[in-house]
């Protein structure tokens, strides 16, 4: 409950996590903590072990080895307690498409000691026009957020999100993503998966990325793979007054041609832009085209997970 | 700490009741089970009595027999048939699994089935009882009418629990009709539910009586008859009622499954072999 004692305590730990199907090892020992009111996202491939981990972390599926505490339960034990206070999300489906919307939500609200006002949580996810309307009547977008409205008619202080918009048209993901974001300001923890780095950049407060069941990289969405620093882009091209001078802090990239680009790879973008600029001015001059350019978190993504041995989108 | 406690969980009996009430509101606003529970039985009653036999069957008016072997089909459709169909349903199309991970306990999703069954049994064989008393002639004989009652609670429990046993081998959406039907019917028609069997072979009759299905209906059919004086049901039947209530029990607490269809162990990595599924399955147990 919350302001118990241990509510500084991180909400969700992982340690040493394993799932075995016969002898496919899914996740194979996965670790990492997730601090109260964090927005926390697992990113990988299909395939990847992430809905494996997250549906352990549910109380959906038993690990076969590690540990794991949500609020200080171990989901594996199925504890009433612990349900009364984790929402959960589903990729899909699970929804009694010949009730209301209203009937649907006032049904669930029903299993919990103090739920959230129906008609409140209703409007919240943005179905107020809708509760008198039947579930098979809704549109999938609507669907997804009648999902949410479930999720969280129990009031949780940790929220699971298994892939929120897959399967979205970009106005849809908009509005999705626009209710998490609001989430946070109500201070749940919420722990999502999600294959879309442009989602994970725009949700998450901390990003975990797997890969064949491991743990390849942790960080925040802006650090994923060092690209705040490493592997920046500078180019560049030389105007006539310094044609046939080498330019300073190289090796560059030689142009092709007398009105090509120089190019440098760099993990010191600072240093290297320094000792350019300076030279440029000591020569009254000013370098054409001159960019500053950081990968994307695709490249990224694409570049941590090749490094794990694995490409991005295989598997089913 | 009693307010400790009550916090951490509603009153089971309001969950079963919430359970009961919601079960009763799919089942309004889907026909299929109310046609099968009802309007099913009720056809087969009117058509069977105009076809009927003009003689009696066991000293009885027909219809005086066929309308409580009619309650006992409207148990098999509204408690087995209904059950496997709608759980199956609920299963794979990923409710169960909706709801295991709310704090709604399994005991109490299950009882508020039971409990939808047992509403629609009773009103099913309310209507099927009056529309014989009302148009056949039929006379409740209000002496044995509580033998009627014991046996169809026993029948609603066993069927229900047995339905409910079986969906644990219901691969999917498609085959729970077929399933359910394909085992009922058969049962049904050895078991005297449709027409009185008189000197039916030995080994046919042994087999009727391995099931539950004949022993309840007979005592339903008994309880409507003046010549029965007291329970009518053998303590064999009871016996064999009891024990396959008790092994549907036992299936239920091993096998029953909240997660949809081909084990969730499969999703993402291609196919698996049966016995990973199984393992998966067992991996899902808990109830």
């Amino acid at each position: 409950m919350r302001g118990e004692p241990d509510s500084r305590a991180p909400a969700i730990v992982v340690a040493g996590l394993r799932k075995d199907y016969g002898k496919v090892r899914a996740v194979d020992g996965v670790s990492f903590q997730v601090q109260r009111g964090e927005i926390y996202a697992l990113l990988g491939p299909n395939g990847a072990g992430k809905t494996s981990t997250l549906e352990i972390l549910e109380g959906h599926r038993r690990r076969s080895g590690g540990s794991v505490r949500v609020l200080g339960f171990d989901p594996g034990t199925g504890d009433r307690r612990f349900r009364e206070r984790v929402g959960i999300v589903l990729q899909s489906g699970g929804m009694d498409a010949e009730l209301t919307v209203r009937e649907m939500v006032a049904l669930f609200a029903g299993f919990y000691v103090r739920p959230r006002d129906v008609a409140e949580t209703i409007e919240q996810v943005g179905l107020a026009g809708q509760r008198r309307a039947r579930v098979r009547t809704l549109s999938g977008g609507q669907a997804r957020r009648l999902d949410l409205a479930l999720a969280l008619i129990g009031d949780p202080e940790v929220l699971f999100l298994d892939e929120p918009t897959t399967g979205f048209d970009p106005n849809a993901r908009r509005g999705a993503w626009d209710m998490i974001a609001g989430l946070r300001r109500s201070g749940i923890t919420v722990l999502l998966t999600s294959h879309y780095l442009d989602e994970v950049q725009q949700l998450a407060d901390r990003v975990g990325v797997m890969s064949h069941g491991h743990m390849v990289e942790e960080s925040t969405p802006r650090e994923l793979g060092g690209r705040d620093v490493s592997g920046t882009v500078i180019s560049f091209r030389l105007p006539a007054q310094l044609r046939g001078s080498e330019p300073p802090a190289g090796p560059w990239d030689q142009p092709a041609g007398p009105e090509g680009e120089f190019t440098m790879h760099t993990d010191e973008p600072t240093r290297v832009l320094l000792a350019l600029t300076q030279w440029a001015c000591a020569q009254h001059a000013e370098l054409p085209g001159l960019t500053v350019t950081r990968p994307s978190l695709e490249d990224a993504y694409l570049r941590i997970t090749g490094q794990a041995g694995i490409g991005a989108g295989h598997g089913d | 700490m009693a307010t400790e406690a009550a916090r951490r969980s509603r009153p089971p009996a309001r969950l079963a009741l919430g359970q009961v009430r919601y079960q009763l509101m799919l089942l309004l606003r889907s026909p299929l089970g109310l046609f099968l529970s009802i309007v099913f039985p009720l056809l087969l009653l009117v058509c069977l009595k105009v076809i009927a036999p003009s003689h009696p069957v066991d000293r009885l008016p027909y219809a005086q027999w066929v309308t409580p072997a009619m309650c006992a089909f409207c148990l098999l459709n509204a408690c087995y048939v209904t059950v496997i169909t709608s759980m199956v349903l609920a299963r794979e199309e990923g409710t169960l699994k909706r709801l295991r991970g709310t704090p709604l306990p399994a005991w109490a999703y299950l009882a508020g089935r039971l409990g939808s069954a047992f509403v629609t049994s009773v009103l099913a064989c309310g209507v099927i009882i009056a529309t014989g008393a009302a148009f056949f002639n039929v006379s409740i004989i209000w002496r044995t009418f509580g033998y009627f009652a014991a046996a169809a609670f026993l029948g609603i429990a066993c069927f229900f629990l047995i339905g409910a046993a079986v969906t644990t081998v219901v691969p999917k959406t498609e085959t729970a009709l077929p399933i359910a039907f394909g085992t009922m019917l058969p049962l049904a028609f050895i078991s005297g539910v449709f027409f009185h069997v008189s000197n039916p072979p030995t080994w046919l009759q042994d087999l009727a009586s391995a099931f539950p299905v004949a022993p309840v209906a007979r005592a339903m059919e008994a309880s409507f008859s003046p010549a029965t004086q007291s329970w009518p049901m053998p303590l064999s039947g009871l016996l064999v009622v009891l024990g396959w209530s008790t092994a549907a029990i036992v299936v239920i607490t091993l096998a029953f499954r909240w997660e949809p269809g081909p084990a969730p162990a499969a999703r993402g990595l291609g196919r698996s072999p049966r016995w990973l599924n199984r393992a998966q399955r067992h991996d899902q147990m808990p109830i």
